[in-house]
């Protein structure tokens, strides 16, 4: 379709720009900004410079938070990748055993990220648990799941894991269900087996949307909150601090805004950086 | 003919839907002519259900003001948007903030003086619990706070395990209490690792978070000693600290009271009647033990106008301040809640009226009221909680820290990060 004028097609990728600029282009450029000011909203901003960025390195909080954000995204993207892969190959076929099993995957999906949170709290009470209960009847633990440093923030992805496998399960299966046949049985007449059939027949045709699945599970566990508010509050002892709320609580708890801009700032260059290295990679993967 | 009449089935139902829903909204409307004063609170359950009676009452009891409370989440949930409230300018009149905060609200200049509001400074408070008592030097400066939902931490036992007839009175009878009553599956003393808890300790042994001349140094060696105790019960496996922060940690411990998992806990008073309704043994309640002293920290929160309000919001809320603050009002609070009764007439009806002899647990808190430490009037004091001190608090005990190390660390954090 031709335009009829040459602004024609500005002027109705207007409201979009609109929205993009005052909800999204708008507080960060708002964001850059307040992040050179020592601000708590009730006195007058005061310009610091880079202090702000200063004080959230030496207190190692920025690294801190970046390196618990980048631990959970590695374990989710890598758990979802493989639960979500293993479960599609094992229900893709017909009948009503696997059509439950798929709904019963993919239901944790639907449910809130807040009665996520509640649920596990009370399946991994360290005391009173059903997993360290379970635990215990064998003669294992108890696991500190919610209160040892060095074990929370695998709770904390093994539980995101839990929530983003069914989705991460019904991509894959929609992947699978492009492969055609044909490759299939072409394979096994040349004499391949399931497993070499598997490795190098249907896992490369997948590889678009492995890469699709990773990018959605990272961007989640990027976003990850609401679990941790509800389960750790970041503890213990700021184990399970990741970047987002690292901003809540500087904006929201120690009413510093300036802090909390540069976490944003410092979020935003991250999240670009893996934007623009996916980016690089699916082009990459284009040109092969 | 079966979906026509589902449809008018469906229609019913909705239109009385509707109806209620109407009938429910019309309660909370304003009748015309009121000065409406949006009113902020930070309670869930029995204690909001209390004080939307109260609101209720004052709405019904005169024609000119409307009251109309607005729950906002918990205190820090509550503070957060009271805070982006005041800078976009749509703060309400009426809240009620945490006294930790008071100092760094004041010295903003958000807050409203009180001193020239009617009948201000003529309140019968607890001497602990106005804002004289409850800082140290507050009695000096401009009257900023009025006393609303006040407590302090107490113990609470399991009745059927814990059958002495006193409570542990020092630190080393608490470590042996907690001791005898523990056994597998159970611990025998429960506390959250909050700031709250330390501060009480550190006060019994004999120290102050903030000195006199405003230096901080998070008690000293008292402080030293309320970590190490804490340390000393978690290692022998005798005291149980909750998962998560904040008032997660506390309903969590109150649930692992109620199950029967920890035998005697430290919370609040404000949950005593919560824990007496829902637990299915008898729950006493005692008070805290003593180091070198005795001593209790309060805690709870405090009304305050905002002074960006218009005068004629400000004068109306004060209205209702004043309305919360009477006997009547203040005693059904107390009873009701658990929280102190703030005023002596308060104190003075409950306790003629026979509500103390018949619900003793309720008298522990305000009994330990003589030896209420008030706390320093100190702009960084919020911070000093939420940045440095909790986090330490909960390093030290979870990774085992040399308390005495955790406490010069978070000291030197707190000096050197300008709070």
């Amino acid at each position: 379709m031709k335009p009829s004028r040459p602004s024609q097609p500005f002027w109705l990728l207007l409201p979009m720009l609109a929205v993009l600029g005052v909800f999204f282009v708008y507080p960060l450029f708002s964001a850059l900004r307040t992040s050179f000011y020592d601000w708590d909203l009730l006195t007058p901003p005061r310009f610091v410079g880079f202090d702000n960025y200063r004080a959230v390195v030496a207190s190692g909080e920025l690294l801190a938070s970046l390196g618990t954000t980048l631990l959970v995204s590695a374990v989710v993207v890598l758990g979802s990748l493989l639960l979500g892969l293993g479960l599609a190959l094992a229900v893709h076929r017909p009948g009503p055993v696997a059509a439950l099993a798929r709904s019963a995957v993919f239901s944790a999906y639907v449910v809130s990220w807040v009665s996520v949170g509640l649920l596990f709290l009370w399946i991994f009470d360290a005391d009173a648990g059903v997993v360290n209960r379970a635990l215990g009847a064998v003669g294992v633990g108890p696991v500190k799941w919610l209160t040892s440093t060095s074990v929370a923030p695998f709770t904390v992805a093994l539980i995101v894991i839990w929530k983003v496998t069914g989705y991460a399960m019904v991509v894959f299966l929609s992947g699978l269900s492009g492969i055609p046949p044909e490759l299939q049985e072409a394979a096994a007449l040349d004499g391949a087996g399931p497993v070499s059939r598997l490795l190098h027949v249907t896992l490369p045709l997948l590889r678009p949307t492995a890469a699709f699945v990773a990018v959605t599970s990272l961007i989640a566990s990027f976003q990850l909150f609401d679990v941790v508010r509800l389960l750790t509050q970041g503890g213990p002892v700021r184990s399970t601090t990741v970047l987002v709320y690292a901003i809540y609580e500087q904006l929201f708890r120690d009413l510093r805004v300036g802090r909390a801009s540069a976490l944003v700032v410092v979020f935003f260059l991250v999240l670009a950086l893996l934007t623009w290295l996916k980016l690089r990679a699916f082009r990459a993967e284009e040109a092969t | 003919m079966h979906r026509r009449a589902f449809l008018r089935s469906a229609a019913a139902t909705g239109g009385a839907a509707a109806l209620g829903s109407a009938a429910g909204c019309a309660d909370r409307e304003a009748p015309p002519g009121r000065v409406v004063v949006p009113f902020w609170f930070m309670y869930g359950g029995r204690n909001r259900a209390t004080l939307e009676t109260l609101v209720t009452r004052f709405n019904r009891a005169q024609s000119e003001v409307w009251v109309r409370a607005v729950f906002q989440g918990d205190y820090f949930e509550g503070l957060a948007k009271l805070r982006t409230a005041l800078g976009a300018g749509a703060a309400p009149p009426l809240t009620h903030v945490v006294g930790e905060v008071v100092p760094y609200l004041a010295e903003a200049g958000v807050l409203e003086p009180l001193d020239h509001y009617p009948g201000a400074r003529e309140l019968p408070l607890h001497p602990a619990l106005g804002q004289a008592g409850s800082f140290r030097g507050g009695a000096q400066r401009p009257l900023v706070v009025v006393p609303f939902n006040r407590s302090t931490p107490i113990a609470y036992a399991n009745g059927r395990l814990y059958d002495a007839p006193a409570a542990p009175a020092t630190w080393a009878q608490l470590e042996q209490t907690a001791r005898a009553l523990t056994r597998p599956g159970r611990f025998g003393f429960g506390c959250p690792i909050d700031w709250w808890y330390w501060a009480a300790l550190v006060a019994q042994a004999g120290g102050q978070v903030v000195e006199l001349d405003g230096a901080v140094t998070l008690g000293g060696d008292a402080g030293v000693a309320a970590l190490g105790f804490w340390q000393k019960l978690v290692g022998a496996g005798v005291m149980k600290q909750p998962p998560g922060r904040d008032y997660n940690a506390w309903e969590q411990l109150s649930q692992d009271f109620l199950a029967g998992r920890v035998a005697m806990i430290w919370s609040s008073t404000a949950f005593v009647r919560y824990l007496e309704e829902t637990a299915d043994f008898p729950v006493r309640a005692l008070p805290l033990p003593r180091g070198v002293r005795a001593a209790v920290p309060t805690g709870g929160t405090h009304f305050v106008l905002l002074k960006s309000a218009a005068q004629e919001l400000k004068l109306a809320a004060w209205r209702f301040v004043r309305f919360v603050l009477e006997a009547e009002s203040m005693a059904f609070w107390a009873s009701e809640t658990g929280y102190l009764p703030v005023t002596t007439e308060a104190a003075s009806r409950l306790e003629a009226s026979g509500f103390f002899a018949k619900h003793p647990n309720y008298r522990v808190a305000l009994d330990q009221l003589v030896v209420a430490e008030p706390w320093p009037w100190s702009k960084s004091l919020f911070r000093i909680q939420r940045e440095v001190v909790q986090p330490a608090l909960e390093a030290a005990v979870l990774e085992h820290l040399d308390p005495g190390l955790a406490l010069a660390r978070a000291q030197k954090l707190a000096q050197a990060s300008a709070l």
